[in-house]
């Protein structure tokens, strides 16, 4: 009977996992993120990643950076951020520099900044592929790297966030007289 | 027709569809004026360069602004979902937008019931939502850097900042077993133009060659030149060359582009699009074997 049947929820696969100390905690989560627009699912966490209570919320794992800021806002309490699934849990840690004479980049996973060694300002930023990049990209060129906004305050993804590493690592660089 | 999608960096540009053109600077589509920046612009731009110097139609672009949150995203998904059986077009290349990986499966789907399967070439986050997804041997062209490389070789990954650190941490004489793990995890599209101080044009997990002059080391530091390639390598298929031919006369084109701009890091990716033509003329009939310009 076609009146009885349940609207089908539409199909969500984030790859995310944020764990939590308790339910309370979860189900605040939910709502919030939900109130924001952001597509999130009730699940359990696989037994070698539960810490506190058996239950967790799928998130979209490139949404990272947005959540983390969001639940910092609303003061949601959480335990940490995984990929779901995955053996390595840890964000890409490894820095590369490369002298260009006049200017330094640093890479920081998929993504690079450039700068003007005399001046100190942005002169490129370039990798990734999620939609805040070009918005940063545009944010960012002809900044003085103490002065730029921060990708991890304006950005929204985990691309966002290994642009904010890169820039940490150029700040770094750059008051350490490169 | 050959359709480019994918976001703009301007939270008020609503989900557009049009034909693009270039004016001064700027890109239009539609009606909107748009900055060619780093991102689906470059893309774009690049794409109307060949188009343009060919003689072909320009592309039809479907784009929506976005900076992160993913609301422009999900409409240029919904978009392609619903009307890309009616469009049919026979090269779909899609770019920035938001990783969505139900949605990239519907969009495959969806795909699936054209009469007529279109050209797919993937890159950024597009790329990252087809592999994540288990979508990426439905694509023909992936344009991957050595990181996204590195991505696509890691079995678990579903995005270039959780790779695993061993995969990551391999320099660019690595590429080929990169290559060869990918293709082994079917994460790999059919053809693969790997950008690099090398670049690398692979088919069905076989090196067809590599593309290392003219070395231009700064054009990595400029945001834009690895959407160029996009553009360049799906404009040259739409224009009939065999895929592996048209990634390696991209990887050319760009590199050379970049030479006779005299990039540095500082160099905007625009100055080396304004280059392309340049390039062609000089280049593309001994490159290409086409010369009836």
């Amino acid at each position: 009977m076609a009146f009885l049947r349940r609207k089908k929820r539409p199909s969500f696969e984030g790859r995310g996992l944020v764990l939590f100390m308790d339910v309370q905690d979860t189900m605040k989560a939910e709502r919030v993120l939900k109130d924001a627009g952001y597509a999130v699912k009730l699940i359990a966490p696989p037994p070698a990643l539960r810490k506190g209570c058996d239950l967790s919320l799928e998130i979209n794992l490139v949404e990272q950076l947005g959540i983390e800021r969001l639940f910092s806002e609303k003061d949601v309490f959480y335990v940490s951020i995984a990929p779901l699934g995955a053996e390595s849990s840890e964000l890409l840690g490894i820095v590369s520099v490369t002298d260009f004479g006049e200017w330094v980049m640093v890479k920081a996973g998929n993504m690079k900044v450039a700068f003007d060694k005399e001046r100190g300002v942005i002169v490129n930023t370039s990798g990734g592929g999620c939609p805040d990049i070009p918005y940063l990209h545009a944010e960012l060129i002809g900044k003085k790297l103490a002065e730029a906004p921060l990708p991890s305050e304006i950005g929204f993804t985990l691309c966002a966030t290994m642009l904010d590493r890169a820039l940490e690592e150029c700040l770094l660089l750059w008051q350490g007289g490169v | 027709m050959f359709l480019i999608a994918g976001t703009f960096p301007d939270k008020d540009l609503p989900l557009t569809v049009g034909g693009v053109r270039a004016e001064g600077e700027s890109l239009v589509v539609d009606s909107y004026r748009l900055p060619c920046i780093q991102g689906t612009a470059a893309m774009i731009s690049a794409a109307l360069a060949v188009t343009k110097y060919l003689k072909l139609d320009p592309p039809q672009a479907v784009i929506a602004g976005d900076i992160g949150q993913g609301k422009g995203s999900r409409q240029i998904y919904e978009y392609l979902i619903q009307e890309v059986n009616m469009l049919s077009p026979e090269v779909l290349a899609l770019h920035y937008w938001l990783p969505d990986m139900a949605l990239m499966r519907r969009l495959c789907e969806a795909i699936e019931r054209c009469a007529k399967r279109p050209i797919m070439v993937a890159d950024a986050a597009s790329m990252y939502a087809a592999k994540a997804a288990g979508l990426a041997s439905r694509f023909d062209i992936f344009t991957p850097d050595a990181t996204e490389m590195a991505f696509l070789a890691d079995p678990d990954a579903t995005h270039p900042a959780y790779i695993a650190k061993h995969l990551f941490d391999t320099d660019i004489s690595q590429t080929p077993n990169l290559v060869a793990a990918a293709y082994q995890n079917r994460s790999a599209a059919r053809l693969l133009l790997v950008k690099g101080v090398v670049d690398y044009v692979v088919r069905d997990g076989e090196i067809l060659g590599t593309v290392a002059e003219p070395s231009v080391p700064a054009l990595e530091a400029i945001g834009g030149t690895g959407d160029t390639i996009t553009g360049l390598v799906s404009a040259f298929a739409y224009a009939g060359l065999e895929l592996h031919e048209a990634a390696i006369i991209t990887a050319r084109a760009n590199r050379m582009a970049g030479e006779f701009a005299r990039v540095t890091p500082a160099t905007r990716v625009g100055q080396i699009i304004n280059q392309f033509p340049a390039v062609f003329e000089e280049y593309l009939c001994q490159w290409s074997g086409v010369c009836y310009m």
